[in-house]
């Protein structure tokens, strides 16, 4: 085959015979020199049909189509809750990384070094106290929303075919959530983590066959100490985030494959 | 011919050569290919080509109603609507975060049992089912025993509540969305919503100055009560409200 070009995609040809200015030429040469390194031509045609999709051709919803009551939008603020638990996740997991740079799992010494990291952190890091503030308030808001978004799926109906998956995944994430807000009220290493914890070794001990098993697993023996708090560290900072971030992704991906429900 | 063969005589460098035919008439097409499989793919090509049929069908009779102007635009409208949105939500906690910081109590003590346990807030019901001992039942048969123990008793509570929770879409099917189409669903929700509250506030009943007893009671009747109230009301509302709905919208669409 021969590398000559054929006429007809002589780009300089048709360049001379259009007569353009110089910022029109500068313009299609330096897209031409793209276009043929990278065929920029494809992405476009994705773009466009993107654009056309999201922004033109909407169809009617439910409520106009059918000219259902007009009063619904009253509801639509509780569809922003899902949002809001994301929002809020975010702000966690940004003060949650900043946290980190100053804390350490270790209940050694009196007071324990984990509480008196959070005491520096509280009295001596600038911004600190801030920081824990915010870091609490978005995890304490992030289950709210999360409840509250629940209870917005279950009263519009918005459970039901083909949605059931993603309700699953919604009680999975549920309890994760609350996994979260637990493994972190016992960070602080104070007398309510303390206690808290004990009574999770409880829980856990009570259940027959896997109950010493899950203990040993989840809290590091059957007392609380120094394994208990590096296992509740590493599942909130390592382990959870990854699964609750992954979950929430496939979460928000199906919701976007299949719509929100409409109301009706 | 006599091309292929001059070449043949030069070392190939341009990875042609012998082993590598160019398709013709009697290649088959991935289409053809797929038609031969067997067993599990063949039952998977089967299915994806009726689905894909079955689209193909809904789309041509569906009456879809097109829009002819244009939708809400993603910009500037949608993306400042979410702006806003998202820096009230932040500004929200960032105000909560300010006004109300946490405090750190003393450090953990195992040799000391504070005098109060609680986790956060939003365990309180999960803390309070641990506290439903008294409706362990007690077997005759074992001589007035516990067929398992307290703990286990709450443990299992939890184990229910989320169960339920995760089984829901597949015990009320069908179209309806609002709760007055179905009151019974409602009520169910109603219900549950209130039976959270009242665990928590089993849970923190050493704090109220409330006899346990009657917590402990006001716990399962007041999400009854609730629940009854939601079934009535909302069956009272249904028959005008169904009217308009099967009007408007289940006779253009009916139910599945
Ligand atoms: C980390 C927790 C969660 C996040 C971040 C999250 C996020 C979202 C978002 C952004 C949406 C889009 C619609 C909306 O915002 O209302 C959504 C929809 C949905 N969520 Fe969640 N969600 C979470 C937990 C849950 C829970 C606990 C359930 C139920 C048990 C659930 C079930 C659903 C269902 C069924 C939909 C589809 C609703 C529809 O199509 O109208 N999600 N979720």
């Amino acid at each position: 085959m021969s590398l000559e070009r054929k006429d007809e995609y002589d780009h300089n040809a048709w360049l001379k015979e259009r007569d353009l200015s110089v910022v029109e030429k500068t313009y299609l040469m330096t897209l031409i020199w793209f276009d043929r390194r990278f065929r920029l031509v494809d992405y476009l045609e994705i773009l466009e049909n993107m654009y056309y999709k999201i922004n033109l051709q909407m169809p009617k919803s439910h409520t106009e189509q059918y000219n259902l009551d007009n009063k619904f939008w009253y509801w639509y603020p509780l569809y922003a809750l899902g949002s809001f638990s994301v929002i809020a996740y975010l702000v966690a997991a940004l003060t949650g990384a900043l946290l980190g740079f100053y804390y350490a799992p270790s209940t050694a010494g009196t007071p324990p070094e984990s509480y008196a990291l959070l005491t520096t952190i509280m009295a001596d890091q600038n911004f600190g106290f801030m920081l824990r503030s915010i870091h609490r308030w978005s995890a304490q808001v992030m289950t709210a929303a999360v409840f509250l978004h629940m209870l917005r799926v279950y009263f519009t109906g918005a459970y039901k075919e083909p949605r059931e998956v993603n309700w699953i995944i919604g009680v999975i994430l549920l309890a994760l959530t609350v996994g979260f807000g637990y493994t972190g009220y016992l960070l602080p290493w104070n007398q309510l983590a303390f206690w808290a914890g004990q009574i999770g070794v409880e829980m856990a001990l009570a259940v027959p066959l896997v109950g010493e098993w899950a203990a040993q697993m989840v809290f590091g023996g059957f007392s609380l100490g120094q394994p208990t708090l590096q296992r509740m560290y590493i599942l909130h900072v390592f382990v959870l985030p990854f699964v609750v971030t992954a979950l929430i992704a496939l979460h928000i991906g199906i919701v976007w494959m299949q719509g929100i429900a409409e109301p009706h | 011919m006599s091309d292929n063969d001059s070449q043949q005589s030069e070392p190939a460098t341009d990875g042609s050569g012998p082993g590598i035919v160019a398709p013709d008439d009697e290649v088959p097409s991935w289409r053809e290919r797929k038609e031969r499989t067997t067993g599990l793919s063949r039952l998977t090509y089967e299915y994806f080509e009726r689905a894909r049929r079955e689209d193909q069908d809904l789309r041509q009779e569906s009456s879809y109603v097109e829009r002819d102007v244009l939708g809400f635009p993603a910009w500037p409208h949608e993306t400042i609507r979410n702006l806003a949105i998202s820096s009230f939500f932040i500004g929200m906690l960032l105000f909560l975060a300010a006004t109300m910081p946490p405090t750190l109590e003393d450090a953990a003590n195992p040799a000391v049992t504070p005098e109060i346990i609680l986790p956060d807030w939003y365990l309180y019901w999960s803390f309070g089912l641990l506290k439903l001992g008294p409706i362990n039942p007690e077997l005759s048969i074992l001589g007035g025993d516990k067929i398992m123990s307290d703990e286990l008793y709450g443990v299992l509570a939890n184990a229910v509540v989320f169960g339920a929770i995760a089984i829901v879409p597949f015990l009320n099917k069908g179209s309806a969305r609002r709760p007055v189409e179905q009151p019974f669903w409602a009520a169910i929700g109603v219900g549950g919503v209130m039976f959270a509250f009242t665990t928590s506030v089993v849970a923190v009943q050493n704090l109220a100055p409330i006899d346990p007893n009657i917590t402990f009671d006001l716990a399962f009747l007041l999400p009854l009560v609730a629940a009854t109230i939601t079934y009535a009301v909302l069956k009272t509302m249904r028959e005008g409200y169904m009217y308009d709905l099967n009007r408007r919208y289940y006779r253009l669409r009916p139910p599945r």
